[in-house]
């Protein structure tokens, strides 16, 4: 079968190719999926480009990205939730890294019915954003009436974060570009303010819960708008401790600057790194049955076209997902 | 059982001989929300009778989209009557949309039914035909109402279907976005 692999790190084009590898078979607790479609994210690019060597190291070549849907094609024998012929997606676990691929075999843990009401290719864009939303605002406990900002309201991140943190009722706070204005409004925010003509730290008190898709200087900086007690979720700022010890670094210290504006709020700091849930997938299939979420595709490319689709998502300018139709 | 029964019997005189034939090629089941009694892509060998619940069939276009081609409350047939009828695998998915209690069929069996108990011919005439006028008539309605006028009439047909289905499964039916079914209900408050 065709993949698109990540050959060697460094440059986009001179690191990705296609290649015919060999068509993989679904393990007992599996499933086969034939591809429909595939979803890039910012991350496939950071492996590509080898920022991530000893946070996840892959073996070369290995097929790329993550975000998947298509078709239940073979179960191994222990897959009892789904049968052959169902519609799925999926955000697979690193070790089964590769949905730019005719094939590809999936932990049915990580898998869920696709949404019914939406297109494979609108499918394929929400797992790894939709996931990381669901599990940055809950586990902040997100619940109606709270008080929420989420930095960077147009991302791939924070475009479905709105849309989640106003299906729970609360009142939504973003910050984004003059540009992105109207757009992010449409999402659903409540306050959508312009980082290029107003300040959110003079916009935004006593917030209960920062999302900071943004990281730098903006982790410790949400501090100020966070009510005491409150909590701010990060996917890409420091590490907390516990995350840390997680990923083996025992004597790990908070940056200071993170710790003491935490601790003069009283406030929560935490890191969130999205895992790969079928269980959580299939509650945003819900909220997407209920059009109280949207997919927000911004380019769909053949597949033969997929390196094009890496250019397009180095360049950052994408609202909205970059979509890779497989077949 | 008796339901399906007592609705034959209104339309024909059963013998004991037919009543206990029709007993003897069904079977009573429930199944559970969600749970799938035929699947697109696959043979279909068997047509259902609603007894309880709600069940809807629909059809995946190439790009992964749902069409619902009906609702089946108490009293109403479903199966993939195309994979029955030309022996090809199934077009449609049939699904639970609540628990639901059928009786189900071996669909050549019931559809052979008539050969051996003649008094059915008119009786599967009669149910053809009025399956044909509404076919028809869910056609033309499609072709020449409006969006809000279908939607009417859907809940002429379906009364109580609301507590049992999405907002999508109806959008799909009506064939319109979910937004313009909203839009038609706020209107309808409205007025």
């Amino acid at each position: 079968m065709k993949a698109l692999q990540i050959v060697k790190y460094g440059e986009l084009k001179k690191s990705l190719a296609f290649n015919e590898v060999s068509k993989p078979t679904a393990q007992v607790n599996e499933v086969l999926i034939a591809v429909k479609a595939a979803a890039i994210n910012p991350i496939d690019k950071s492996i590509i480009l080898g920022n991530l060597q000893s946070l996840l190291p892959i073996p070369l070549p290995s097929t790329s990205a993550y975000d998947v849907s298509g078709v239940v094609v073979e179960k191994g024998s222990n897959v009892s939730n789904f049968e052959i012929g169902d519609l799925v997606y999926s955000r697979v676990p690193q070790e089964q890294m590769g949905t730019l691929a005719d094939f590809v075999a999936v932990t049915s843990e990580a898998v869920s019915k696709k949404p019914g009401n939406i297109s494979f290719e609108e499918a394929a864009g929400l797992p790894l954003a939709a996931l990381t939303a669901l599990q940055s605002l809950e586990y902040a406990n997100i619940k109606a009436n709270d008080k929420v900002l989420i930095h960077a309201g147009s991302g791939g991140v924070g475009s479905f974060a709105i849309q989640y943190a106003k299906a729970k009722g609360a009142y939504v706070y973003t910050t984004t570009s003059t540009s992105n204005l109207d757009w992010v409004k449409k999402l659903g925010a409540d306050r959508v303010i312009d980082y290029k003509t107003e300040d959110y730290k003079n916009i935004v008190k006593n917030a209960d819960i920062v999302f900071d898709t943004l990281g730098k200087h903006y982790s410790a900086e949400s501090f100020e708008v966070v009510k005491k007690g409150g909590i701010v979720v990060s996917v890409v700022g420091a590490l907390d401790e516990e995350s840390a010890k997680m990923f083996g670094i025992p004597d790990y210290k908070l940056p200071e600057e993170i710790a003491n504006a935490s601790k003069e709020k009283n406030a929560t700091y935490k890191f969130i790194f999205m895992h790969p849930n079928g269980a959580h997938l299939n509650d945003i299939k819900s909220l997407i049955e209920d059009d109280k979420i949207k997919p927000i595709v911004d380019k769909i490319y053949p597949f033969p076209d997929a390196i094009q689709a890496f250019e397009h998502l180095a360049t950052g300018r994408a609202k909205g997902k970059i979509v890779i139709k497989i077949s | 059982m008796k339901d399906l029964i007592n609705k034959i019997k209104s339309s024909l005189e059963l013998t004991s001989e037919a009543e206990e034939f029709i007993y003897s090629i069904s079977k009573e089941k429930t199944f559970s929300k969600g749970e799938v009694l035929i699947r697109q892509g696959q043979a279909v060998k068997k047509t259902f009778f609603v007894t309880n619940g709600c069940l809807r069939s629909f059809c995946i276009d190439k790009n992964g989209k749902e069409h619902t081609l009906l609702f089946a409350i108490k009293n109403w047939w479903i199966s993939d009557y195309i994979a029955v009828h030309t022996d090809k695998l199934a077009t449609l998915t049939v699904e639970c949309l609540t628990e639901s209690s059928v009786i189900e069929f071996n669909a050549k069996e019931l559809d052979g039914i008539h050969t051996r108990f003649p008094e059915f011919e008119s009786y599967q005439r009669h149910n053809l035909e009025r399956h044909v006028v509404s076919l028809h008539k869910r056609i033309l309605n499609q072709l020449q109402l409006s969006a809000a006028e279908r939607y009417d009439l859907f809940l002429q047909q379906y009364p109580d279907i609301e507590q049992y289905t999405r907002n999508f499964h109806i959008a799909s039916y009506l064939g319109i976005t979910q937004q313009s079914l909203s839009r038609i209900r706020v209107e309808k408050v409205k007025k």
